[in-house]
């Protein structure tokens, strides 16, 4: 086997009895969709795009969805997995290129796409963060193969330099026939409207979320004599690292009874670590490198500070898991941020070290007043504000509006690329359309449809995988199995 | 649990009689051994199994009867008779194997099985036939999963089918005894042959002693002369090490010793190394002889002088070539012309030592030739590795070239990689192992990048000559490499091992496998045992001996990330000496 | 009892799944590919004799024509010796273990015999697979240290590669074996 990897307990075997024919399975009832989330970034690896994702899906397959999840390998971690409630991975042996993005040619990933949405039966493709390679892809691979595909956006562009041309002009033949785009602040909305070119009907706005009941405060974990501030970012420069190296030691040499833990991992730990030892704060900066998520919350009711520095950002999960754990955050003016919180809850600043320093002595003071609101306060008011179940309710309102567009036809489709993408571009992937629907009528040939088994479902209305309140061992067991298909 | 009888297919003729065996309760498998025949006196055959219980501390019983109905006898009071010999013989379950009808059918029938009064109907029972001698004989190869290779002495609790085999093996003392012994008690089980061809096994083990004592006595005076303080001056044990015949000759001196050592083997497994080693001496002395032989039918020796000093003449008149080729305009490329010049007089002047120092030795040549001719007879590896010696130093002067390039080149790549990271306000911080960043003064920045530009200017010449002495080197070592991978292969090849799984594959077995034989209903089932034979890749992996280099292999990629930052490539052990 | 059913691999082409059932405890399933077809061995012959004969002509040189039947010839040996395997077999036998065969197109036979004690269970999986998703048939050998893990991933039917419906049809079976070892273990 090319990809067998060692079986560990996240693997589940498959139940083939709960599948008997699978050629008279009756379609899925009218209401449900069958969800194929795309994305270069997911678990293990961490952030705020693979969170979101797997939220998502866990509420969508709790409103009776099926949803899977395609990937690329991340390191041993490849072929299907399936984690909580049947959420079914496809890790895929593609080659990571940068940033753990693959590299994309627009043609070799087709063959494995196709076979699994095929298999799936998938009806919608739903592709996140423009970052990801592997996401374009399917968007271009799911229209080649007519089926109806939405696009999630997490993140900022700017319109300056020749890379952002370069990924914009990218984004728009990407994005020109895709059905529907979400994004995740008003912000980013008018960003990416601009950016690809879009018609402003076709996108929404849907905010990230946060699990309230994960991000609980617990103020005995924080001390009583000292202030801590918290920083829990990529270290790179995006989230504004540099900033963060002229922060530390002007604060730290104004208040003696200052303390910073910062979390994370990424290239410009080596300016922090070398900032510590310049001025000597091995004692008061704590580098924790990466965390894993549920060591985010210890983390986090440590602190009596949230800051955040980042440069550009679409939506900020981190500051609402702060928020949610009460603690004052102080965040740069950047991005989708000011929608994200009420006035009352953060302060905002310019994205400079002298703008966010005030910013924070003027937390400081606040909290040595003792004017700040107390935490379980602060979580109250949070905790209403962002919901995964809100979330998904809405992403099946655009499904549903999605499922029932008409497809383009291919010449349709070849105009509107043409005629969008201006004359150059247009043409170039209009050819590139061409060829890619060649290779899918040879990819048929060479295996038809109908040799491609269909698989059994782990989640949506035909699911096999055990109810919630079952144990997994018992499932396991074929005796039980046999019983529940009789 | 379905019971499984194990019976021996040398006992399927055997007149009727009582089945002796061990029962395995957790694997609910009873293991026949033999059949004893009528008439026999019950204490007797109680303490016939005592004396082998005692023997092989393994647990023997009666574990039922055997009813061989030959033709359409019948055998009403028979089976009445057996059926009554329960009660001497008490057993949980009791056996009832039955063959009729000219052997077509069987049948078997386990009274007081399944053990628990509450299970229903009997049980099924399942008839395995194995073959003793094989199972006997055989070596089980536990799958890979157990590391260690010592396991193969089984310990007492062996699980699964290892316990069938170390039944068998344990019971050996039952198998001594021959058909035409008259013993009190008459069993039917597997008869070896050639008693004869024994008196001489007898011989070469009585004669086997003394000769290892004698042997081995040898062996550590010569080992106590090498030990001698006048080998541990200062350059012998360096130019020892370098030497590949050395090594493989105190390899061949570490097999020897093992050999002839006068303690027994304790294992199969050093059993079978030492026969290993044993055809590995042999075949290479054998091969050494024959190359002798062939060499002094020929004369070649005296053509091979001969040529010998012409070739390094050529050999070094074409590196002169070379050289000139490089000092002029290689390959169109313009070079640093002054340190062109000065590297390949450098080289020249080299070159030119080596030939007068050639040419100084070349009376003496035949002489060196004939006697490394004579050193075959102690075995094609020495004679090989005296060859790969041989060649080292003839082309002592390439070495030289490449070490020289090499160290250039390096320092080179090394330079400007520093001040790379000084041209970007980095260094390296020694003390952490990671780049900081740091700042410069005006002046450091200024003779930093000055320096910078002259040594980009003048890396293209130190290249290519770091590139062409490095193919010439490599040429070399390549060849060296393959001699060495001869004297490996002949050195480590288990000859023995090989050949016994092609003659007697069942003797090295990797498991067993399982064939149905023709079932009726209603009858039990019955399956044949055969050995599973060990793969040949296995047993070349299983019985290697080890290799006498100790040469590190470096992978593709590591090697090519050398030959890149100019760091040398092939003797490694200097490079980790002096890092000591 | 014995009984023959036609099932597809994964790529289209023809498998014969004979069961034999000889006993209540002992059971056989044997998968078998299709043989070499006169017409493929023939297609590669002439290209590469053609092939040789188009060098021929070009150099002028016999040693190539030799060559070019040198290597049908050996490549066609080990082919059939150790490429082409004809028929896969999957021999379950309750409370001894599982043996799992595969015949070569030349007569070789390659066994690996499972005992049942090491055997944790008989799972349908999915695996990537060139590029493809297939699901395959694979037995767990439990972890002789650690009670509830797994040690290795035996997959059975590597070669044949039959589709899911067959491999469901075999799984069953062969739970139905397993299941009765669990049932007596459980009991006493």
């Amino acid at each position: 086997m090319a990809c067998r990897t060692e079986a560990e307990p996240s693997r589940r075997p498959l139940d083939a009895l709960a599948c008997t024919s699978t050629e008279e399975c009756p379609t899925a009832p009218t209401g449900s969709h069958s969800v194929c989330m795309v994305s270069d970034f997911f678990y293990p690896n961490m952030g705020g795009v693979e969170s979101h994702i797997y939220q998502l899906s866990q509420c969508l397959i709790e409103r009776g969805h099926k949803v899977i999840i395609i990937t690329h390998a991340y390191g041993n971690r490849k072929g299907v997995r399936y984690l909580t409630n049947g959420l079914k991975v496809y890790y895929l042996p593609l080659k990571v290129m940068y940033n753990q993005s693959t590299a994309t040619t627009l043609f070799h990933s087709l063959p494995l796409l196709r076979y699994i949405f095929v298999r799936e039966r998938i009806s919608i493709i739903h592709a996140h963060s423009s970052f990801s390679a592997m996401a374009h892809d399917a968007l271009f691979h799911g229209k080649t193969m007519g089926l109806q595909t939405v696009f999630t956006d997490h993140s900022l562009f700017g319109f300056a330099d020749v890379s952002s041309v370069l990924t914009n002009k990218l984004l728009t033949v990407s994005l020109c026939d895709t059905n529907h785009i979400i994004c995740v602040s008003y912000t980013s909305k008018e960003n990416t409207v601009l950016r690809a070119a879009l018609n402003p009907e076709i996108v929404s706005v849907i905010p990230n979320a946060v699990d309230p009941t994960d991000f609980t405060p617990d103020p005995r974990q924080r001390k009583k004599d000292m202030v801590t501030i918290v920083v829990i970012s990529r270290l790179v420069y995006r989230k504004g690292t540099d900033l963060l190296c002229g922060i530390i030691p002007e604060l730290c040499l104004k208040y003696p009874d200052l303390n910073f833990i910062i979390g994370g991992e990424g290239p410009k730990r080596i300016i922090l670590e070398e900032v510590r030892e310049r001025y000597q704060l091995h004692d008061r900066v704590r580098l924790l490198g990466a965390l894993e998520h549920k060591d985010v919350r210890n983390v986090l009711v440590q602190g009596h500070i949230f800051l955040n520095t980042s440069l550009t950002e679409a939506f900020c999960m981190a500051i609402v898991e702060a928020a949610s754990c009460g603690l004052q955050v102080v965040s740069t003016r950047v991005g989708g941020i000011p929608e994200v919180l009420p006035e009352s809850l953060i302060i905002l600043c310019e994205p400079s070290v002298k703008s966010l320093c005030q910013g924070l002595e003027k937390a400081i003071a606040q909290l040595k007043s003792g004017e700040l609101p107390t935490p379980e306060k602060i979580h109250g008011v949070v905790k209403t504000f962002y919901t995964w179940r809100n979330v998904a309710e809405r992403t099946e309102k655009v499904y549903d509006r999605v499922i029932g567009e008409a497809v383009l036809s291919i010449d349709q489709r070849l105009d509107r690329l043409m005629s969008h993408c201006g004359s150059v571009t247009g043409c170039i992937f209009a050819l590139l359309a061409v060829f890619n629907i060649l290779f899918l009528i040879f990819l048929r040939w060479i295996t038809p449809d109908s040799l491609i088994d269909v698989a059994v479902d782990a989640s949506g209305p035909l699911s096999s995988w055990p109810l919630p309140q079952c144990s997994p061992r018992d499932k396991m067991n074929p005796h039980s199995n046999e019983d529940s298909e009789t | 649990m379905v019971l499984k009888v194990f019976f021996p297919t040398c006992c399927t003729s055997a007149e009727s009689g009582l089945l002796v065996g061990r029962w395995v309760p957790e694997q609910s498998s009873a293991v026949v051994l033999a059949v004893v025949h009528f008439p026999f006196i019950p204490i007797q055959v109680k303490e016939l199994l005592a004396r082998v219980q005692q023997a092989g501390r393994v647990g023997l019983a009666v574990l039922g009867t055997w009813c061989h109905c030959r033709l359409q006898e019948p055998e009403e009071g028979l089976g009445r008779f057996l059926e009554g010999l329960g009660a001497i013989f008490t057993h949980e379950p009791w056996l009832q194997l039955c063959r009729e009808r000219g052997g077509s059918v069987w049948s078997c029938k386990a009274l007081g099985w399944p053990m628990s009064p509450g299970a229903p109907s009997p049980a099924p029972v399942m008839l395995i036939f194995y073959d003793q001698r094989h199972v006997l004989l055989s070596q089980l190869h536990t799958p890979a999963t157990l590391p260690d290779p010592q396991a193969g002495d089984a310990p007492p609790s062996v699980g699964g089918l290892a316990a069938v085999f170390d039944t068998v093996a344990r019971s050996e003392l039952l198998f001594r005894s021959d058909r035409f012994h008259e013993g009190p008690v008459q069993l039917s089980h597997w008869q070896s042959e050639g008693i004869e061809a024994s008196i001489l096994v007898e011989l070469a083990k009585q004669a086997s002693g003394p000769t290892c004592l004698m042997l081995s006595f040898l062996l550590s005076l010569l080992s106590a002369v090498g030990a001698c303080r006048l080998f541990r001056l200062w350059p012998l044990p360096f130019i020892c090490s370098k030497l590949s015949t050395c090594e493989q000759a105190r390899h061949r001196l570490g097999h020897l010793t093992f050999l002839f050592s006068p303690r027994k083997a304790e294992s199969p497994v050093q059993l079978m190394r030492k026969v290993n080693v044993f055809f590995s001496l042999l075949l290479d002395v054998a091969l050494g002889l024959a190359l002798l032989a062939w060499l002094r039918a020929e004369n070649c020796i005296g053509q091979l002088a001969d040529a010998l000093v012409p070739v390094a003449d050529c050999v070094a008149e074409e590196l002169q070539h070379l050289l000139q080729w490089l000092m002029g305009a290689p390959a169109g490329l313009k070079m640093n012309r002054a340190l062109d010049q000065v590297l390949g007089r450098f080289f020249l002047y080299h070159i030119h030592l080596w030939i007068s120092y050639i040419h100084l030795m070349s009376p003496f040549v035949e002489g060196i030739l004939w006697h490394v001719g004579l050193s075959a007879c102690l075995g094609l590896t020495v004679a090989l590795s005296l060859l790969s010696d041989i060649i080292a130093l003839l082309t002592f002067h390439i070495y030289c070239f490449y070490v020289y390039g090499a160290r250039l080149y390096c320092l080179k790549i090394h330079g400007l990689s520093s001040l790379w990271r000084l041209f970007r306000g980095k260094k390296w911080n020694v003390l952490r192992q990671r780049v900081d960043s740091c700042s410069y003064d005006l002046d450091q920045l200024f003779i930093g990048t000055l320096l910078f530009t002259i040594l980009v200017f003048l890396l293209p010449t130190i290249a290519l000559y770091y590139l062409v002495f490095t193919l010439l080197r490599l040429l070399v070592v390549a060849v060296q490499g393959s001699l060495h991978l001869l004297i490996d292969l002949i050195n480590s090849l288990p000859l023995y091992s090989v050949g016994l799984r092609l003659c007697r594959p069942y003797r090295l077995a990797a498991g067993v496998k399982f064939r149905v034989l023709d079932h009726e209903a209603g009858k039990p089932l019955r399956l044949l045992m055969q050995i599973n034979p060990l793969s040949y890749s296995r047993v070349v992996c299983t019985y290697r001996l080890p290799s006498c280099g100790c040469r590190p292999r470096l992978s593709w990629s590591a090697l090519c990330r050398k030959l890149f930052f100019g760091e040398l490539i092939y003797p490694w052990r200097q490079k980790a000496g002096k890092q000591d | 009892m014995e009984d023959e059913r036609v099932f597809s691999d994964i790529c289209g082409g023809r498998l014969a799944l004979q069961r034999r059932h000889y006993s209540p405890s002992c059971r056989e399933f044997c998968l078998s590919c299709p043989r070499l077809s006169l017409r493929s061995l023939t297609a590669v012959t002439c290209s590469v004799w053609l092939a040789a004969y188009a060098l021929f002509t070009l150099f002028e040189n016999s040693v190539i024509l030799s060559a070019a039947i040198f290597i049908t010839l050996l490549g066609l040996l080990g082919y059939l010796h150790f490429v082409k395997i004809d028929q896969e077999t999957l021999l379950i036998i309750d409370s001894l273990g599982i043996q799992l065969t595969s015949s070569y197109a030349s007569g070789k036979e390659s066994t690996t015999f499972i005992e049942m004690g090491k055997v944790k269970d008989i799972i349908i999986n999915e695996a990537i697979y060139m590029q493809k998703v297939i699901y395959y048939l694979c037995i767990l050998l439990k972890d002789p240290l650690e009670p509830h893990g797994i040690s290795q991933v035996v997959p059975v039917f590597q070669n044949a590669k039959p589709r899911l419906d067959c491999l469901i049809e075999v799984y069953r079976s062969c739970q139905e074996i397993l299941a009765h070892r669990k049932a007596t273990s459980t009991s006493p």
